[in-house]
């Protein structure tokens, strides 16, 4: 296994939910396409963030990728292998190497286990650590900032921050090599956030973990993440580096998320940004518009949207340029167009915030 | 003497749950004023108390269950201990509500324009076609399309964002002087966040009411607030006009809470976390109850263990309060930050 072949390697991912509904006396199947067909990978040690709104679809290519859930189509590769369909057993194997960390620290830990038999649990079932259970659990807590008086603790006797780092715990037990963590700090207190993302970040170097990130917070996504796939709709419209992505944006939707997402900067002397507001609400996922899903939405929509829904493809990289072995740039839209100026600018020195 | 432009004047305020655990101090000796045409923003995370004593001018809490003391007073009438029939005359008028959750604010089985018509209704006598017809009206003002149509539907006809376009409408149709929101937008995606945030401040712009925005968000507030009240622990912490305070926080949580939130126009290499947690309410710390966690505390000596810190103007700049024992808290913090 080469070094730059990557570890997770996802092609045409499809994931379609069918249901049935009633219209007018009828009965009918109606078909969410919550994944609709997307391609991305993560390499080794990468971070690679998924944003969008609600209903875009990043959850579910978060249980996918983890195979909590099973996709409708397209593969997901693990060092490789195709995981995609593979049953239990083989899940099993594959579940040491890739953990989730989920968004409610409350409803993700069993209230009934104390915290020790909770990080025990993942031990025992892959036969990791025979005959020293107690001390792993004790080097697991203390790797999180717990001590290991919390093993015998029940989780309601936590905080939000505590629990999210015993859910933490938890993935770390089994010392897999990628963590796909949706959401993990919006459920927390704005003072907590910062703590739990720190604690991943010194996780992520020190045991070079590699992580798929799916938050809507897009400045908790900048500060955490190499790589951004921008999804709409069950695609993905824009992937690149953090860099591309928040300085040169070429998608209308990206610019759009961009110069809606509220800046603290913007009272520290940084320079205003682009203002751009979508008129409307998200597209339904069960009867998307034709063409460019964005289109509803969009001010630059023209005939050939309605008609043809633009493929993801490459552009020419612009603005700074992109550090040795990253991706490429790529976007779906018919008129790509670089807009720098929908984040603010922050002056040069940043103030006294960040010496 | 209170100047013309102050729809809200709140002194003293305090707000406690007896429970079975002990009394919840939820709210303690806050103090603050609302003006005409002007957004205050309310900051703080859960626990502070910013929703409680939102809900208080309103006069929402049941008497049974709570200790209100202190004064409010809206328009010059007094909330604390107000008779209900007094407080239905106040609320909707001259204040009014819109809330995080609009799916379990808005009632599920009416017609979204009948319950903004019957708000109008109940303070004013007019038939019900043209009180349907201001309902209306107010739809189509707060930006949601076909409001003719939109009028007769239900509420879980509509998405989270026209959801709170119709709670907005609902709380401006009687002209309220003040209109006090609880994290409106908290439950939106960005996108739509920014339209609600700015139909706020034109709504407030056109009408030139006061705008109470309650929210855990401080980029929001950079956003969108002229001033800012900061509460930790039920105690307002800072206060001032909402630019300077974020630029030049004063109390040592307030510039806590700035260095650790991630902006997205800026790559940081570090966050810099508070440390600890929100402490619980039934036993707040003594002294000040941010002094856990404060950067600033140990260098202090006893007193920020001992010894709540008054709420007092803040030393070297206008039109600021904080309540923090620092002699020159701006100064401390900008030659913390510089050594950092």
């Amino acid at each position: 296994m080469s070094e730059t072949s990557p570890l997770l390697r996802v092609t045409g991912l499809v994931r379609h939910f069918p249901f049935r509904e009633m219209q007018g006396l009828r009965m009918t199947t109606a078909t969410v396409k919550a994944v609709d067909g997307i391609d991305f990978s993560v390499r080794a040690g990468r971070t690679l963030g998924i944003v969008g709104e609600s209903g875009c679809g990043k959850s579910t290519t978060a249980r996918l990728l983890t195979r909590l859930d099973e996709p409708t189509g397209g593969r997901i590769e693990f060092r490789g292998r195709d995981i995609s369909h593979v049953g239990e057993s083989q899940l099993r194997s594959f579940r040491r190497d890739v953990q989730m960390v989920f968004q409610d620290p409350y409803s993700s830990l069993n209230p009934r286990h104390t915290v020790g038999s909770i990080l025990r649990t993942p031990l025992r079932v892959h036969g990791l650590h025979p005959g020293r259970e107690k001390a792993r659990v004790r080097e697991l807590l203390e790797l999180v900032g717990l001590g290991p008086e919390h093993a015998n603790r029940y989780p309601s006797e936590f905080s939000g921050g505590q629990r999210q780092r015993i859910g933490i715990a938890r993935a770390l037990a089994v010392e897999p090599r990628l963590i796909v963590a949706d959401e993990p700090v919006s459920a927390l207190d704005v003072s907590i956030q910062a703590q739990v993302m720190n604690l991943l970040a010194t996780l992520r170097t020190e045991l070079g973990l590699a992580f798929v990130l799916v938050a809507h917070d897009l400045g908790v996504v900048r500060h955490f993440c190499d790589e951004v796939a921008v999804m709409h709709l069950g695609k993905v419209v824009e992937h690149g580096e953090r860099r591309q992505i928040y300085a040169a944006p070429v998608h209308p939707y990206t610019q759009a998320l961009l110069s809606a997402a509220p800046d603290i900067n913007v009272v520290r002397g940084a320079a205003p940004r682009e203002r751009i507001r979508l008129v409307g609400d998200v597209p339904s996922p069960i009867d998307p518009p034709s063409g460019c899903h964005f289109r509803t939405r969009c001010w630059k929509v023209r005939e050939v949207c309605h008609r043809q829904e633009p493929p993801l493809v490459s552009v020419e990289p612009v603005g700074p340029p992109a550090p040795p072995g990253s991706g490429p740039h790529r976007h779906a839209c018919h008129f790509p167009e670089v807009r720098s100026r929908v984040v603010a600018q922050p002056p040069a020195g940043a103030g006294p915030r960040r010496p | 003497m209170t100047p013309a432009d102050v729809v809200l004047e709140v002194t003293d305020l305090s707000v406690a749950f007896p429970t079975e655990d002990g009394v919840v101090r939820a709210v303690s000796g806050l103090s603050y004023q609302a003006r005409l045409g002007r957004t205050l923003a309310i900051v703080g995370e859960s626990g502070s108390g910013k929703s409680v004593a939102g809900m208080a001018v309103l006069g929402l809490h049941d008497p049974r269950r709570t200790r209100t003391t202190g004064s409010i007073r809206l328009e010059g009438e007094e909330v604390v201990g107000a008779s209900e029939w007094t407080l239905q005359a106040l609320r909707s008028t001259t204040a009014a509500m819109v809330f995080q959750d609009p799916m379990s604010s808005l009632h599920p089985f009416h017609r979204v324009g009948r319950q903004v018509a019957e708000a109008y209704l109940a303070h004013h006598s007019v038939s019900k076609a043209v009180a349907h017809q201001r309902a209306v009206e107010m739809l189509d003002r707060v930006g949601i399309p076909n409001p003719h149509r939109r009028a007769n539907q239900f509420p879980h006809e509509f998405s989270g964002g026209m959801r709170q376009r119709a709670m907005i409408a609902l709380g401006l149709v009687n002209n309220p002087r003040l209109l006090i929101a609880d994290e409106p937008t908290t439950a939106l995606d960005v996108t739509v966040q920014a339209q609600i945030l700015d139909l706020l401040g034109d709504l407030r712009r056109e009408f030139g009411s006061a705008v109470i925005l309650i929210t855990h968000d401080l980029a929001v507030v950079a956003e969108t607030a002229d001033d800012l009240l900061v509460m930790y622990a039920g105690r307002a912490v800072e206060q001032g006009p909402a630019r300077e305070v974020l630029s030049r926080p004063s109390h040592p949580y307030t510039e806590a809470l700035l260095r650790s939130i991630p902006s997205p126009s800026e790559d940081a290499a570090q966050l810099r976390p508070i440390r600890g947690a929100p402490p619980s309410l039934l036993t707040p710390p003594p002294g000040c109850s941010f002094h856990p966690r404060c950067a600033f505390s140990d260098g202090m000596g006893a007193v920020c263990r001992t010894d709540a810190p008054a709420w007092r103007p803040t030393p070297g700049v206008v039109n600021r309060h904080l309540r923090c024992h620092l002699a020159d808290p701006v100064a401390a913090i900008e030659i913390a930050g510089g050594a950092r």
